[in-house]
């Protein structure tokens, strides 16, 4: 017994998931917590030296074990072709950062075209919701404000950025927002990228059989691809969707599986995009929906929902939050789920298998990711309300089929989320001065000593949430201010470290004491995993607010993704660094098999960018290292040591001239 | 936005003096309005300016913050 508890403790550190674990195992299902324990990963293609690029491999050039190699074996380490170590690993490397920015980026793609939808009137249900966005964004084009309507505007707009990713030549307009010395920096480096869909094709055609074969090379495009990414598609993709939906504010809500009710048809929404989910949250208030879920046996509707999906509704709508990426087939294990509506990214085929075992249905909705074995219910933005209503009666319909084993966890915590970079603006300085000012001077005053963001995935390798709530509590308690989106932001707002009262009990006395004056917690939670694009903006906006150099890579800042499992991740990953972030990641590191592509992307990273990438899959020691690098960013800002006031005269302030 | 309000006050060796009266929200906000704040921005006119002053180093003509230079970038 006491086996079997630490065994599932190895599992998950969040209660709920852990009763959810013993349940499946008590009614035979099959969840990805069991497929981990007996599919292992493939040591070699987990350091990425591994190539199945061409027919003649796939060829493994593993790098030897417990001892040094000759050049002589190192000579003869490479594949039928002749691809060294160096160039396999970051084939393999750069190849996912391609698909992570192909993901973030379909995704920015498909929000634009809803937004285009939606400016030119073809979809009732879509409208232009944030005017004072879509000025923002007007400004940043350059499109023609004056007299004409949101509508109008919002058209200029919407053909501008989608066109951003055809673009051919020249570079992203999007990149204007970074610092003027970042952008200098990708000029002079040769990486600002072009067009986002050439960026990715480009680097699916240097990693094909006999193109680029030169490690740094390729090394130097997966940094171009990524920021294609985090300044290209997924900064598209929330800025329209803030205009499209509302810029986020505070908003209070729940997380974790006890927010499903046993009394009321169940229904999540998992995946990525906010179109499907923003009607689906509108019309489960829908009084005649409503009705027919009382007619048949249920006492209301309860959305719930999972993932990135899941984050796009709580910051916009409040809408719970049923649990992170490992929990997707636990919350059909309650036996409590009539229907998991999916998008894009992050849904496991396993849901099927899993669904298959309940009532459960496991519905798709997009024509770019079916799954065997579900139903598919197409999503048209121009027809949004009737496929809602689809989902929602399909849902609905199938509460009578609800078996009796049915056990849903009680765990649910409060959290309070919706602080995008407009309103971590407007908390620090109000309508009359809104301003990151109250946030430097903090940095540099030493009550707060630097900011980091933690973000990213759940990893069935490593104990779920685990990794992600001892990194954050470390920080917080060394007065290191977290900003958090993803996955990530889930399992610490299931620890509660996403309410204001969390600072007094886990935060150092300087972040506690600033948290406590504004009125926010140590741990913000700025949204979605296209919504990392809020942390660089954020970024740039302490850097242009002054006293903390100027550029990103000057600033007392890390980043880390400690749970990591998707390309996604690799990619804003590579966009951080690519940003002057020092990165770190935990679990594992794709490219160990290759000591000179490891170095590269860890120390030669660094001058050319001035951030690199870092790996330690240990939270403590992973803490230690992203403090160490805020430290030394505190000690070239000069901001080291308490310094004593001086009082400048005009004498003085004329010398400094 | 709502209009500033003038108040008078009395002041040390003056008689009576105008200052900026109450300038924060009454009550509590409650339901769908805890939390927001982007409606206090009413006109076009109001978030034009807003965007200038607030997002000034983007959208502000004068500011430039740390990116101040002798050589622009």
């Amino acid at each position: 017994m006491a086996e079997e508890k630490e065994k599932e403790v190895v599992k998950s550190i969040d209660d709920a998931t852990i009763d959810m674990i013993k349940k499946a195992g008590e009614d035979g299902v099959r969840t990805v917590f069991d497929r981990a324990d007996t599919t292992k990963p493939c040591p070699i293609g987990s350091e990425g030296s591994c190539c199945n690029i061409c027919a003649m491999g796939p060829c493994r050039v593993p790098l030897p074990k417990g001892k040094e190699e000759t050049p002589e074996e190192k000579r003869k380490r490479t594949g039928v072709c002749g691809a060294t170590a160096e160039t396999i690993a970051a084939r393999n490397f750069l190849r996912k950062v391609a698909g992570g920015a192909a993901a973030h980026s379909d995704h920015g793609r498909r929000v634009a075209e809803a937004f285009l939808i939606a400016a030119k009137g073809e979809s009732p249900e879509f409208q232009i919701k944030d005017e004072q966005k879509l000025l923002q964004l007007a400004l940043d084009l350059g499109v023609e404000i004056g007299e004409r309507s949101n509508n109008e505007i919002a058209v200029d707009i919407g053909e501008m950025l989608l066109a951003e990713f055809g673009r051919q030549e020249g570079e992203l307009l999007t990149l204007k927002k970074a610092p003027l010395k970042r952008q200098e920096i990708w000029r002079e480096t040769g990486i600002a990228p072009r067009g986002v869909d050439r960026e990715v094709v480009e680097a699916m055609h240097r990693t094909h059989m006999g193109v680029d074969q030169d490690y740094k090379n390729l090394l130097l495009q997966g940094a171009r691809a990524a920021i294609a990414d985090g300044w290209g598609g997924s900064m598209i993709a929330t800025e329209l969707q803030d205009v499209l939906f509302g810029t986020p504010s505070p908003v209070l809500s729940q997380i974790n599986l006890g927010v499903l009710k046993e009394d009321e048809v169940n229904l999540i929404i998992h995946g990525h995009e906010p179109q499907l989910a923003e009607i689906l949250a509108v019309m489960t208030q829908d009084k005649e929906l409503i009705e027919y879920a009382k007619s048949k046996g249920a006492k209301g509707i309860n959305l719930a929902g999972m993932c990135c999906t899941a984050n796009e509704i709580l910051m916009r709508h409040g809408v719970p939050i049923a649990g992170n990426f490992l929990q997707q087939e636990t919350a059909i294990v309650t036996g409590a789920v009539e229907a998991i509506v999916v998008d894009v990214q992050c849904i496991m085929q396993g849901l099927v298998d899993v669904a298959n075992c309940f009532h459960t249905k496991v519905i798709t909705t997009d024509s770019r990711a079916k799954i065997e074995g579900a139903t598919h219910i197409e999503f048209d933005e121009r027809k949004a309300t009737e496929t809602a209503k689809t989902i929602i009666k399909t849902a609905i319909d199938n509460f009578s089929n609800r078996g009796k084993n049915i056990r849903i966890p009680k765990q649910k915590s409060d959290l309070i989320a919706g602080f995008s970079h407009e309103t971590i603006n407007y908390l620090l300085g109000g309508l009359f001065r809104a301003s990151y000012r109250p946030l430097n001077d903090n940095i540099i005053n030493g009550r707060i000593r630097g900011v980091a963001g933690v973000v990213g995935c759940n990893n069935a390798r490593v104990a779920h949430d685990d990794i992600h709530v001892r990194l954050v509590k470390e920080l917080i308690k060394n007065d290191v201010l977290v900003l958090q989106t993803g996955c990530a932001a889930m399992a610490c707002a299931k620890a509660g470290l996403m309410l204001p009262e969390s600072a007094k009990e886990f935060a150092g006395e300087g972040l506690a004491s600033v948290c406590e004056a504004v009125g926010i917690p140590p741990v913000l939670h700025l949204g979605s995993c296209v919504d990392n694009a809020r942390i660089l903006i954020a970024a740039t906006a302490m850097v242009k607010d002054g006293g903390l150099g100027d550029d990103i890579s000057d600033l007392p800042a890390a980043g880390a993704a400690p749970e990591w499992m998707s390309e996604k991740a690799i990619s804003i990953g590579q966009y951080f660094v690519s940003s002057g972030v020092f990165t770190v990641f935990g679990v594992t590191w794709p490219t160990l098999g290759s000591k000179e592509v490891t170095e590269f992307l860890f120390k030669d990273m660094e001058e050319l960018y001035g951030g690199m990438w870092a790996f330690e899959p240990d939270p403590i020691k992973m803490a230690k290292l992203m403090i160490d690098h805020i430290d030394k960013k505190r000690k070239a800002l000069g901001i080291d040591k308490a310094r004593e006031r001086v009082l400048y005269d005009m004498a003085m302030r004329r010398e400094m001239e | 936005m709502e209009e500033y309000k003038i108040e008078e006050k009395s002041a040390p060796n003056r008689d009576k003096v105008e200052v900026l009266g109450k300038t924060y929200d009454k009550g509590k906000p409650e339901g769908e309005e805890m939390g927001r704040w982007r409606q206090k921005l009413g006109s076009r006119a109001e978030k034009l300016k807003y965007l200038s002053t607030a997002e000034r180093y983007w959208y502000g003509k004068d500011w430039f913050g740390s990116e101040k230079r002798k050589n622009p970038a």
